[in-house]
């Protein structure tokens, strides 16, 4: 009987599209919203990716990735002095106005690293050496600020299309002149427009002498120390605060940066609420179609379930017979539409905007919602087909 | 030939909706049938032809009443134990066929006995078999709705006689067909229910078809007001 459930189901292939599309379309808003969500939340801890070291030191008041309380440049030799650690290097970030060539402002995430060992220097360069950054006036790009903050020209056909800043290009940054010598490859931010790169000295310039530069300290622990036994002796030593740069979601710890960033935003800004309630939309909408085009389905059929009924099939059998069809349903709609947000998610990683993190547990998820949609849908027809009356068989 | 009570309904009574608007649709209702017999219950519209089938199939349970179909008492069953009584005894053939248009012919004659436990290679073998016998062969794998009215109904036959159960229900099985395939119909159902433990009921507006009965019962108001043997001696309105 469950392989005649089946061919009932795949039997009318126009209705068979109608219930798959409703169950593959609430699959994929489920699974494209909460990606988009995480992708956007894993944009607010971005400069502890791009920014690689394994330990951070901060301002014990600081709460989160994107926020400096700049410390006296002194602190670096106490931290230095710390049982374990391998080497401290110094590290600015600021958010400033860069000035193009057209006059136009654009809001950028200053970065200055150490010059001498280049620690927390992007990992990939796609033009340019990393090691020009020691010439005077330099500065490293990554691609999209490349892109944002490139010329727009006007070509012979009236279209404008930008042409963005390669090594050799000049902008300002406070009046100094910012000569770019390479463009990077970094994640993009939540906050703080394209990341720029420069030493650590020379950001102290940019920034027109400020009284403090020194937001972070990028830590190195010494074989056999592990990041988080050398954060406790930093702070017990030191008074300020050390972080873990662990940024996998799942199993970060609790010293770590990104997670502090994450929640940091989560509940101090309205981010996660909209798009939370955007996911919480996707969700419902989800639910809603698919359990509606199902028991729209278990309705059509309702009809045929009561002959068998008639015909002596027990609950037991029938109930069966509406569970395959819903499971099938349910597991070819998921497929579907995992389907359809892992392609969607390709482009938009490849475009970069909006942000999209697929992690294996939002399709799990996706799956288990789906799959609970279908049997709660089956339950609704079981009851149905368990109220419908053997009797109205005869009723034309 | 000597025959055995196959159905019998004793002082039925159903009735439907609300103290106020009550509909009384069968009112102190006696009715039996043989084995061997083909019985026709005829009567105008609204008389409760349906319900006393629906009442004798096990899909009805009167208010008050015995029914015995072969010496089984039906109330006082349970719907599970009634379920399992209709899986073993009953044939249907319904108006509107009730093919599920989903399934393949075959398919829809293999229902009765996949849900008796038959294996699916057997169902089909028999199924496959009884499908030649209403003349259906090589139009198994097609869907009921590429088949006239008549072959549906005769998919429908085969459907309630395939696992062979000792009553077979037919409701109106030819009002949804034309005169000559009416007839051709009621032969097909007469040649294959013709069996000595076998009893078939059918309900019917169809003068036409008066002919293929062995017994007609006249029903009025919701009672049998008299069987007769000879169709012609039924009340001209009728024919
Ligand atoms: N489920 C129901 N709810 C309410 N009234 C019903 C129901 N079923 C039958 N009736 C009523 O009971 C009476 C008998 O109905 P039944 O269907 O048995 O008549 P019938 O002789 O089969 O009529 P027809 O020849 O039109 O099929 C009618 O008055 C009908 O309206
Ligand atoms: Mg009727």
């Amino acid at each position: 009987m469950l392989r005649l459930a089946l061919n009932m189901l795949f039997g009318d292939t126009a209705k068979l599209a109608m219930l798959l599309c409703g169950l593959a379309f609430s699959a994929l808003l489920m699974a494209q919203q909460t990606s988009v969500f995480f992708g956007i939340m894993s944009w607010t801890y971005t400069p502890v990716v791009n920014i690689r070291a394994h330990v951070w030191v901060s301002d014990p008041m600081v709460e989160q990735a994107n926020d400096a309380k700049p410390m006296r440049d002194t602190e670096l030799g106490r931290v230095r002095s710390v049982d374990g650690v391998a080497w401290a290097a110094p590290l600015h970030t600021s958010f400033l106005q860069a000035r193009m060539v057209d006059g136009n402002f654009k809001l950028i995430t200053m970065v200055g690293i150490d010059a001498d060992t280049f620690a927390g220097a992007p990992a990939q360069l796609s033009q340019g050496q990393i090691d020009d950054l020691r010439l005077p006036n330099t500065v490293i790009v990554d691609e999209w600020g490349a892109q944002l903050m490139g010329r727009q020209v006007k070509g012979p056909d009236g279209k404008i299309t930008t042409v963005p800043l390669k090594p050799g290009d000049v902008f300002e940054i406070n009046d100094i002149e910012a000569r770019i010598v390479g463009i990077c490859k970094v994640r993009r931010a939540f906050t703080g427009g394209p990341f720029v790169y420069t030493t650590y000295d020379r950001a102290k310039s940019y920034t027109l002498g400020a009284r403090r530069t020194l937001s972070f300290m990028l830590v190195e622990p010494v074989a056999g120390v592990t990041s988080t036994q050398l954060c406790e002796r930093i702070e017990n030593e030191t008074g300020l605060k050390a972080w873990t740069t662990d940024t996998v979601i799942w199993d970060w710890t609790d010293r770590s940066l990104a997670r502090a960033t994450f929640w940091w935003f989560w509940k101090n800004t309205g981010i996660p609420f909209s798009f939370g309630t955007a996911v919480a939309l996707g969700l419902f909408v989800g639910i809603a179609i698919s359990g509606q085009t199902f028991y729209s389905f278990v309705l059509e059929n309702l009809k045929y379930f009561a002959a068998i009924k008639a015909m002596g099939a027990s609950m037991r059998v029938l109930s069966a017979m509406l569970f395959v069809q819903a499971t099938t349903a349910g597991l070819i709609g998921f497929g579907l539409g995992a389907g359809m947000a892992q392609a969607i998610g390709r482009v938009m990683i490849e475009k970069g905007m909006p942000p999209f993190v697929m992690f294996p547990q939002i399709l799990i998820a996706t799956l288990v919602l789906t799959m609970g949609i279908s049997f709660v849908s089956a339950i609704i027809g079981i009851v149905k087909v368990s109220r419908v009356d053997a009797a109205t068989v005869f009723r034309g | 030939m000597t025959h055995t009570i196959a159905v019998a309904a004793r002082q039925v009574d159903i009735s439907f909706g609300s103290e106020e608007a009550k509909v009384i649709a069968l009112n102190h209702t006696d009715f039996s049938a043989h084995t061997g017999e083909l019985i026709m219950l005829v009567g105008p519209s609204g008389c409760g032809k349906t319900t006393l089938l629906s009442v004798i199939a096990g899909t009805l349970t009167p208010q008050s009443g015995e029914i015995e179909v072969f010496g089984q008492r039906l109330d006082g069953l349970s719907q599970e134990e009634l379920t399992t009584f209709r899986r073993k005894n009953l044939g249907f053939v319904f108006q509107s066929f009730n093919l599920i248009p989903t399934l393949s012919v075959v398919e829809n004659v293999m229902i009765p006995l996949l849900i008796q436990g038959a294996s699916h290679a057997v169902a089909k073998k028999k199924a496959t078999e009884i499908l030649e016998k209403v003349g259906l062969k090589g139009r198994e794998e097609g869907k009921p709705n590429a088949l006239s009215g008549g072959q549906q109904q005769r998919v429908a036959i085969a459907r309630a006689l395939v696992h062979e159960p000792p009553l077979l229900i037919c409701d109106e099985p030819t009002s949804a067909l034309d005169k000559d395939t009416g007839a051709q119909i009621m032969e097909m159902i007469r040649e294959l229910s013709r069996a000595p433990n076998r009893c078939v009921v059918v309900v019917t507006h169809d003068f036409r078809i008066f002919k293929y009965a062995d017994r007609i019962a006249e029903m009025e108001d919701g009672k049998i007001k008299r069987v007769v043997d000879d169709p012609r001696t039924l009340d001209p309105t009728y024919l």
